[in-house]
C-alpha cells in the first residue's frame, strides 16, 4: 500500500480552482476523507466533553463576543494604545498596510540582523501573506518549529486546518516523510517515537539559531503585552531562547486589557483542541534584561481587514479568534478537508473570511461551500453568525456576476429576469402557468413525471425527474372549491 | 521606516473610516485611556468568576486535574516541605538541578549538584536534568499553574529546558476559576506563563503525546499551608 502525500497544493486564492472542482478530488481521495474525519471526531468528542462542563458556557461566549465586538468598535485607539505601551516596555511596533509591505519589513529585519535562519511558531498570518517562500527566496533558511507544520514544510504539504494543520496526514504518511528527510530509516509509525524525532531534529535549532518569528493569539492594549497559545513548548523555545523575535499579528488581534483573558482563555483551548486549557500560554511585554528577546518587533498586519470592517454585516468576520471550531462543526469541511478551500484559511471561517480578504476579486466560490446548516455559528465562541455573512456575500457575487457584460445572456440571468417580468403581475403570472402547462405537457410521461427536458431544464433532469404540472393550480381548484360548495 | 510611518497613518485612517457607521458611545475620542473605554471592564453575561466549591473540594480538583495531565502531585506540610522536596529529587534518579536565584536555601536539599540561576548561561540550563521552581498561583478548574517569573519562580527558560520540572505550589495560591486568578493579579504581569500540563501534542492523528519540547515531566508538591 503506498503512503505517498499526494502532489502539492497551492493554497492561493487567486490561482486556486474554484471549490467544487477542487473538492472533487478530495471528495475522490478515501485515505484523506478517513484521516480527516477521524481527526475531526475526535475533537469533536473532546469539545463536547468540555463545553459540557461548563455550566456558564453561554455566558461565556456572550462575554467573548461583547469583548470583541468592542475591540471591533475602537480598534484604532487599541492599536495606538497597544503601540504606545509596546514601545514605552523596548518594543518596536511596525505596520504593513498589505502582504507585501510586511514581508518586506520583516526581510529587512532580517538583513539587518544578518539572519541566515529562522525558527518559526505556526503562525497562520504569515501563511497568508505566503512569507516562507519569500524568506527562502532571500536566502533565509526557515525552520517551522510546530510539529504539524514541521510535517508539512519537510512533506511540502499544505496547512489543511488552522488548529491542527496537518490533520489530512497520517501516522505511516508522517513516518514516511520523517524518514526520507531526517535520513532515519528504522523509524516506527509510532506517534511517540515520530515526536521524539521531532524534538531530537528541532532541538538544536532552537539552542542554535538567534531569530524567530511568531503569530500571536491577543495583543492586550492596556500593557503592550502579546500572548501566544500552544501546546508543545515550540512556542515558549522561539520566544524565549533567542536573541531577536519578531511577531507578525493582523491588526484584529487586539483586546482592550489584561483581565479580558480570563474569558478569552478559557473559551479558545475548549473550542480549539477540546482541552480544559492548552499546556502552555505565553505572555510577555516588550523586552525584559535578562529573560528573553533583547529586540522584540511587532509587525501589525491589515491586508484587507480594515476594508471587512468598512462593511457593517461582515464586520463581526474580524471578531474571530482562530479556535477553528466551525471548521470541526462543518459537514462540508468533514467531507472535503481543507485544501479544496484554495487558502490557508479553510472552512466555514475560510469560506467568509477569505474572499473578503482578496477584496471579493478571487475566492468568489466559497460562499457556496456551505448547505447554511448554522452548525458553524452554534459552536462559534464569539458568535459570530457565519451563515449570515454567507448570505451576504453570495449577495454581492452574484451581483457582481450579473452585472458583466458577457452575463446578459447566460440562461440562468435570463430566467431569473424574465421570473422577475411574470412574478411582478398576478395576470402575467397565471398566463405563464396557463402557457407552462401546455409546454410541459410535450414532455410529461404517462407516469405523470418528466423523465428528460432539452436544454438548460437538462440540468434538473439528468440526475432527478420532475413532477408534471397537475391540471389545475391551486389557484383554480380554490377558485371553483368555493362555487361548488354554495 | 518612512514607509511603515505612512502605512501606519493609512491603517489608522482607513479603521477611522470604516467604523463611521458605529455608534459614537463606543468611540473613544482623543487619547484613548482605558478608563474612558466603553466599559469592556463587565462584559455582558453572567459567566461564573467565582467559584462556590469548599477549599477541600477546590484542592482534590486541583490535583486530580494536575493529575489528569500526567503530573505527578505529592503533598507536604509547611514544615516538612524540605524534606518533601528532597524525597521527589531522590525518587527522580537526577543529580543535576536548577535553581532559580530567589529560591530558599532551605529547599535547596544537600547531596545535590545545584546550578543556581543568576545568569546562567543557555547551555548550563540545557545541562540541568530538572528544575525546582515556586509559583505564583493555580488555577483548580483547568489544573492549571501560573507562573509570573519573580525570583522564585526564575526566568521563562528555566522551567523550559530542563526535561524534570519540581513546582511548589501553596495551597493558599489555588483558586477555583480563572478570573480568580486575575483577581490576584494586583496589577498585569509583565511577563506570565500558563502551564497546564507537561508538554503535549496531539498533531498526529490526535493522540496526546507528552512531551515534545518542554519539560516531560511536571512534579507538583502542594503545600498546605492553610488550616
Amino acid at each position: 500500500m503506498s503512503h505517498a502525500v499526494p502532489s502539492r497544493v497551492v493554497l492561493d486564492p487567486r490561482s486556486a480552482p474554484p471549490f467544487p472542482q477542487a473538492a472533487l478530488s478530495a471528495l475522490r481521495n478515501p485515505q484523506l476523507r478517513k484521516n480527516v474525519a477521524h481527526a475531526i471526531d475526535v475533537i469533536q468528542a473532546k469539545r463536547a466533553k468540555v463545553v459540557g462542563e461548563k455550566t456558564d458556557w453561554q455566558a461565556l461566549r456572550a462575554a467573548a463576543s461583547a469583548i470583541r465586538t468592542n475591540v471591533l468598535e475602537n480598534l484604532g485607539a487599541y492599536l495606538e494604545e497597544f503601540e504606545a505601551r509596546c514601545t514605552a516596555a523596548g518594543g518596536t511596533v511596525h505596520w504593513a498596510a498589505d502582504a507585501a509591505e510586511a514581508r518586506r519589513i520583516i526581510l529587512d529585519l532580517l538583513c539587518q540582523e544578518k539572519a541566515s535562519e529562522v525558527v518559526k511558531i505556526k503562525t497562520m498570518t504569515s501563511a497568508e501573506i505566503q512569507l516562507n517562500p519569500a524568506l527562502e527566496a532571500a536566502g533565509v533558511s526557515v525552520f517551522e518549529t510546530d510539529l504539524a507544520e514541521l510535517i508539512l514544510q519537510l512533506g511540502e504539504e499544505e496547512p489543511s486546518h488552522i488548529v491542527v494543520p496537518a490533520l489530512h496526514v497520517n501516522r505511516s504518511q508522517v513516518r514516511e516523510i520523517f524518514a526520507r528527510r531526517m535520513g532515519l530509516k528504522n523509524l516506527s509509525d509510532d506517534p511517540k517515537e515520530l515526536t521524539n524525532a521531532a524534538r531530537t531534529y528541532l532541538r538544536g535549532k532552537f539552542l542554535s539559531i538567534p531569530t524567530a518569528i511568531s503569530g500571536s493569539n491577543f495583543l492586550i492594549a492596556e500593557t503592550g503585552s502579546v500572548a501566544v497559545v500552544e501546546s508543545e513548548g515550540n512556542g515558549r523555545m522561539c520566544l524565549t531562547l533567542p536573541r531577536t523575535l519578531i511577531t507578525l499579528a493582523g491588526i484584529e488581534k487586539v483586546l482592550p486589557r489584561f483581565q479580558d483573558l480570563e474569558v478569552m482563555l478559557q473559551v479558545l483551548a475548549r473550542s480549539a483542541t477540546g482541552e480544559r486549557m492548552n499546556p502552555y500560554t505565553s505572555l510577555w511585554t516588550g523586552v525584559t534584561p535578562g529573560d528573553g528577546p533583547q529586540r522584540f518587533h511587532v509587525v501589525l498586519l491589515d491586508n484587507g481587514r480594515s476594508s471587512i470592517l468598512s462593511r457593517p454585516k461582515q464586520r463581526q468576520t474580524l471578531k474571530c479568534i482562530r479556535c477553528a471550531a466551525c471548521l470541526n462543526a462543518c459537514p462540508v469541511y468533514r467531507q472535503t478537508g481543507g485544501h479544496a478551500y484554495g487558502s490557508v484559511y479553510p472552512g466555514p471561517i475560510g469560506a467568509i473570511l477569505t474572499p473578503q480578504l482578496m477584496h471579493m476579486e478571487h475566492a468568489q466560490s466559497l460562499p457556496y461551500a456551505s448547505s447554511l446548516c448554522g452548525a458553524c455559528y452554534e459552536v462559534c465562541p464569539v458568535k459570530i453568525n457565519i451563515p449570515e455573512v454567507l448570505l451576504e456575500l453570495r449577495a454581492q457575487v452574484v451581483n457582481q456576476e450579473r452585472q458583466q457584460a458577457g452575463r446578459f445572456f447566460d440562461p440562468m440571468y435570463l430566467g431569473l429576469r424574465i421570473a422577475s417580468l411574470l412574478f411582478a403581475r398576478a395576470w402575467r403570472f397565471h398566463a405563464a402557468h396557463r402557457l407552462g402547462r401546455i409546454g410541459l405537457r410535450l414532455f410529461t410521461r404517462k407516469d405523470g413525471w418528466i423523465h428528460s427536458l432539452p436544454g438548460i431544464g437538462a440540468k434538473w433532469t439528468q440526475t432527478r425527474d420532475l413532477r408534471g404540472l397537475p391540471g389545475q393550480s391551486f389557484h383554480e381548484w380554490w377558485a371553483t372549491r368555493g362555487k361548488e360548495a354554495k | 521606516m518612512s514607509a511603515t510611518v505612512a502605512s501606519r497613518q493609512r491603517i489608522l485612517d482607513r479603521i477611522l473610516a470604516a467604523s463611521g457607521d458605529l455608534p459614537a458611545r463606543n468611540r473613544i475620542a482623543g487619547n484613548p485611556i482605558m478608563e474612558e473605554a466603553p466599559d469592556p471592564a463587565s462584559p455582558p453575561g453572567s459567566y461564573i468568576r467565582h467559584g462556590a466549591m469548599h477549599r477541600e473540594a477546590c484542592l482534590k480538583l486541583m490535583t486530580g486535574r494536575l493529575q489528569e495531565y500526567d503530573a505527578e502531585v505529592a503533598e507536604s506540610s509547611p514544615e516538612q516541605l524540605p524534606a518533601a522536596i528532597a524525597a521527589q529529587l531522590a525518587a527522580s534518579g537526577k543529580h543535576r538541578f536548577a535553581a532559580p536565584d530567589g529560591l530558599p536555601a532551605q529547599w535547596l536539599a544537600p547531596g545535590f549538584d545545584w546550578k543556581i540561576d543568576s545568569g546562567l548561561a543557555m547551555d548550563e540550563i540545557e545541562q540541568a536534568e530538572g528544575v525546582v521552581t515556586a509559583a505564583f498561583c493555580g488555577v483548580a478548574d483547568s489544573g492549571t499553574i501560573v507562573l509570573h517569573h519573580s525570583a522564585t519562580e526564575g526566568r521563562r527558560l528555566l522551567t523550559l529546558l530542563p526535561d524534570w520540572h519540581l513546582c511548589i505550589l501553596r495551597a493558599s495560591q489555588v483558586v477555583e476559576t480563572l478570573p480568580e486568578y486575575f483577581d490576584r493579579c494586583q496589577e498585569p504581569p509583565a511577563r506570565a506563563t500558563f502551564i497546564s500540563g507537561p508538554s503535549a501534542t496531539a498533531d498526529i492523528e490526535m493522540t496526546r503525546i507528552k512531551g515534545v519540547h518542554g519539560p516531560r515531566f511536571l512534579h507538583v508538591i502542594l503545600v498546605r499551608d492553610e488550616s
